[in-house]
């Protein structure tokens, strides 16, 4: 009797890993759109393909690397993931993301945008399809720069600084300049200064660019506009979260950020008057943007390349990826969908895609994590009055210097 | 085997040994076996995704050790759990004290106390830390109506401001369980007693100073061994509201420990630094049962 019960266990455990066209997707949570967007691609999918199995696991941002990491060294990770794309290095240097090329034709190629496929690609092969993209622009308010009599937004820094301090005057309530001061990407909202001074984040010589002039200058320029009361006041308490609710408010003049905020203005604050721009330039003229993608990977441990990789292709096409364009407000980064009116007609979008050639991306090392947070940790010491700019960012720059030599 | 002669199935000298074996055997799959694990990382050298690379030796150990961070997280975990089981207490017992009197609504009073005890923490912390917004948080509100404060302080911002209000926080989440324990301790005291002093002609602090403190004495006890426990350890406080920030200037050691781990792929260290942690907790309550027992012996 129990050896019947046995077989008739191992036979269901049989059947059970033979019907191996389950195909487990974990997602990040970009919105309250992405996991039911999801689920209707993966209903969609399965409708064409016999017997497949789509499972969607939506796991929030801030805990995704931490879910990923414990299925992997658990032995039970998922067959395709979307992953921050600054954290792919680690993901091909361990051997657990699968190459795709094998997969990719030209034709397939030619459906992305050339710049948002690039930081997917590392040592010639391609581990990563840019699920998600964006690119940062300046966002103001043009009702408080009328009434400071502003024309128009600032082209350099210095003519921010100024436009901050105007906007500041008109009540103790409102802030010039939204600066970010605090969590995830506080070291981003540093560096759209620290380039336009012409900083580079990694010189070439391997080492970090923070303990340099332009990290000096540019630091000293957001503790300037604290003290000067132009930003609003305890910026370290403030995430950009945090910041953008104040510019929705209408009580931030200027704020860096990305395209979805317009999503988030048209949703929650309809008769807010704003206006997007590019992020000024500094004293030489340089600019820069920060671009951001994540990717969606396949693992080598995935129990089916195939089927695998036709729900990946069935992602990326134009209207699969149009809808989750729109819902989410991100740039797209299929060329079909950049072709269509919903995308050319936006003039929020124009703005972002306009500064794309200076687009820059967070730079391909292990351990950038680590890094991001040491700037972060200096800026915030700066931003707090605890220490100047010059010591604060030769004391970052040694600590990261230590992270690249390995 | 005859009834009424003293025997058992197994040996005298085994009886004890197979009575705890399933507790241990239970103990170990659960504490020992991660614990192994734990130890054997943190000798490795350890890739991101938790993969063994190689044997490193004590380096681990030695790199947690040298981190300024590490010290610093330290000597703030200290305080964090002093000024939260320390606060507890203090606020507890008086709590307990009252909703051990007989009082008109006392059901609804002690219901009240325990209510923040069935929301989860992290909730708890989630609505403080919208609640220390800047400049739109209650707090702000609420302390510039009762014109305590004339500009908003923004209260996150730095740590001289952010992390007492995260002991706070501790303290009323904290409160609950504390007099839970602490009732039970003054119920099982005899009304008798009380009375045999009164008619002694003892005040009411007499009677407290000699009859309830001492006889609390082991509730107390227990109160802070499984506080410190509990509070050592809590993450999600500090975690909602600051993540450790800003500058880690309000990291514990467990914040630091979540960081290492999970957010800079450092899990060799990581493993390194959660052993040195358990080693530091049960050093801890070793040498408070050790003074504890002695104190007792004393009497």
């Amino acid at each position: 009797m129990r050896s019947g019960v046995l077989a008739a266990a191992a036979t269901f455990a049989l059947t059970g890993a033979a019907s191996a066209q389950d195909l487990r997707v974990t997602v990040a949570e970009y919105s309250s759109a992405t996991g039911p967007y999801f689920e209707d691609v993966a209903r969609a999918f399965e409708e064409q393909h016999e017997g497949a199995n789509v499972q969607i696991e939506v796991v929030p941002w801030d805990v995704l690397l931490q879910k990923l990491t414990t299925d992997i060294s658990g032995g039970s990770a998922p067959d395709l993931s979307i992953i921050g794309t600054r954290w792919l290095v680690d993901f091909v240097n361990e051997g657990i993301a699968a190459p795709l090329d094998e997969y990719m034709d030209d034709a397939f190629r030619s459906r992305f945008i050339e710049v948002f496929l690039e930081p997917s690609i590392m040592d010639g092969s391609t581990y990563g399809l840019p699920i998600a993209a964006s690119a940062r622009a300046m966002y103001y308010n043009r009702a408080l720069f009328d009434e400071a009599g502003l024309d128009g937004p600032p082209d350099t820094w210095s003519e921010l600084m100024e436009d901050a301090d105007a906007i500041s005057a008109l009540g103790d309530d409102i802030a010039g300049f939204g600066l970010q001061g605090n969590q995830i990407e506080t070291d981003v909202y540093f560096y759209y200064a620290f380039w336009a001074y012409g900083g580079e984040l990694v010189e070439e010589d391997g080492t970090s660019g923070l303990d340099t002039e332009a990290g000096y200058q540019a630091a000293q320029l957001y503790r300037d506009l604290i003290t000067a009361g132009a930003t609003q006041p305890g910026v370290t308490g403030y995430s950009r979260e945090d910041v953008q609710n104040l510019f929705k408010q209408g009580r931030v003049g200027m704020m860096i950020t990305a395209p979805f905020l317009s999503n988030q203005i048209a949703e929650e604050a309809p008769d807010l008057d704003y206006g997007v721009a590019a992020i000024p330039a500094g004293p030489d003229g340089d600019r820069g943007t920060y671009g951001v993608t994540d990717s969606i990977i396949m693992f080598e441990g995935a129990q089916d390349k195939d089927v695998a990789w036709d729900f990946l292709d069935f992602l990326f096409q134009t209207e699969q990826r149009a809808e989750f364009t729109q819902n989410e407000g991100f740039l797209p980064v299929n060329q079909e969908v950049a072709e269509m009116p919903a995308f050319t007609d936006n003039a929020d979008l124009a703005e972002f895609t306009a500064l794309l050639p200076d687009a820059r991306f967070a730079p391909v090392i292990p351990g950038w994590e680590e890094i991001a947070a040491i700037t972060s940790n200096a800026l915030q010491r700066v931003y707090l009055g605890d220490q100047e700019p010059k010591a604060a960012l030769d004391a970052a720059a040694s600590e990261i210097n230590a992270i690249l030599e390995n | 085997m005859r009834p009424g002669r003293t025997g058992s199935v197994v040996p005298r000298g085994l009886a004890p040994i197979a009575l705890v074996l399933p507790g241990f055997v239970l103990a170990a799959l659960i504490i020992l076996w991660p614990v192994l694990q734990l130890g054997q990382i943190s000798v490795s050298e350890v890739n991101r995704f938790g993969q063994i690379r190689g044997f490193v030796g004590l380096e681990n150990y030695a790199a947690v050790l040298a981190d300024p961070d590490f010290l610093a997280s330290l000597l703030r975990t200290g305080i964090w759990t002093v000024g939260i089981v320390g606060g507890a207490i203090v606020v507890g017992l008086p709590v307990a004290i009252i909703l051990h009197q007989d009082f008109y609504g006392r059901g609804i009073a002690r219901v009240i106390v325990m209510l923040p005890w069935a929301v989860s923490i992290t909730m708890t912390a989630i609505v403080w830390r919208w609640a220390m917004n800047g400049e739109s948080g209650m707090l702000n509100s609420g302390l510039r109506g009762l014109g305590v404060l004339d500009t908003n302080v923004t209260w996150l911002a730095q740590a001289s401001t952010a992390f007492p209000m995260q002991i706070l926080i501790g303290i009323l989440v904290t409160v609950p369980f504390t007099v839970t324990i602490l009732l039970g301790g003054l119920s099982s005291i005899s009304d008798d007693l009380y009375e045999a002093a009164r008619l002694e002609g003892a005040s009411t602090w007499q009677s407290f100073r000699r009859i309830t403190v001492p006889l609390m004495k082991p509730f107390l006890n227990i109160a802070v061994v499984l506080n410190t426990i509990y509070v050592f350890n809590s993450f999600p406080i500090i975690w909602a509201t600051t993540q450790g920030g800003p500058a880690n200037s309000t990291d514990i050691l467990v914040t630091y420990l979540y960081k290492l781990g999970f957010q800079f792929g450092r899990l060799g260290e990581a493993s390194a630094l959660s052993l040195l942690m358990f080693a530091l907790l049960l050093a801890l309550l070793v040498l408070y049962v050790a003074l504890i027992s002695r104190g007792e012996a004393d009497r």
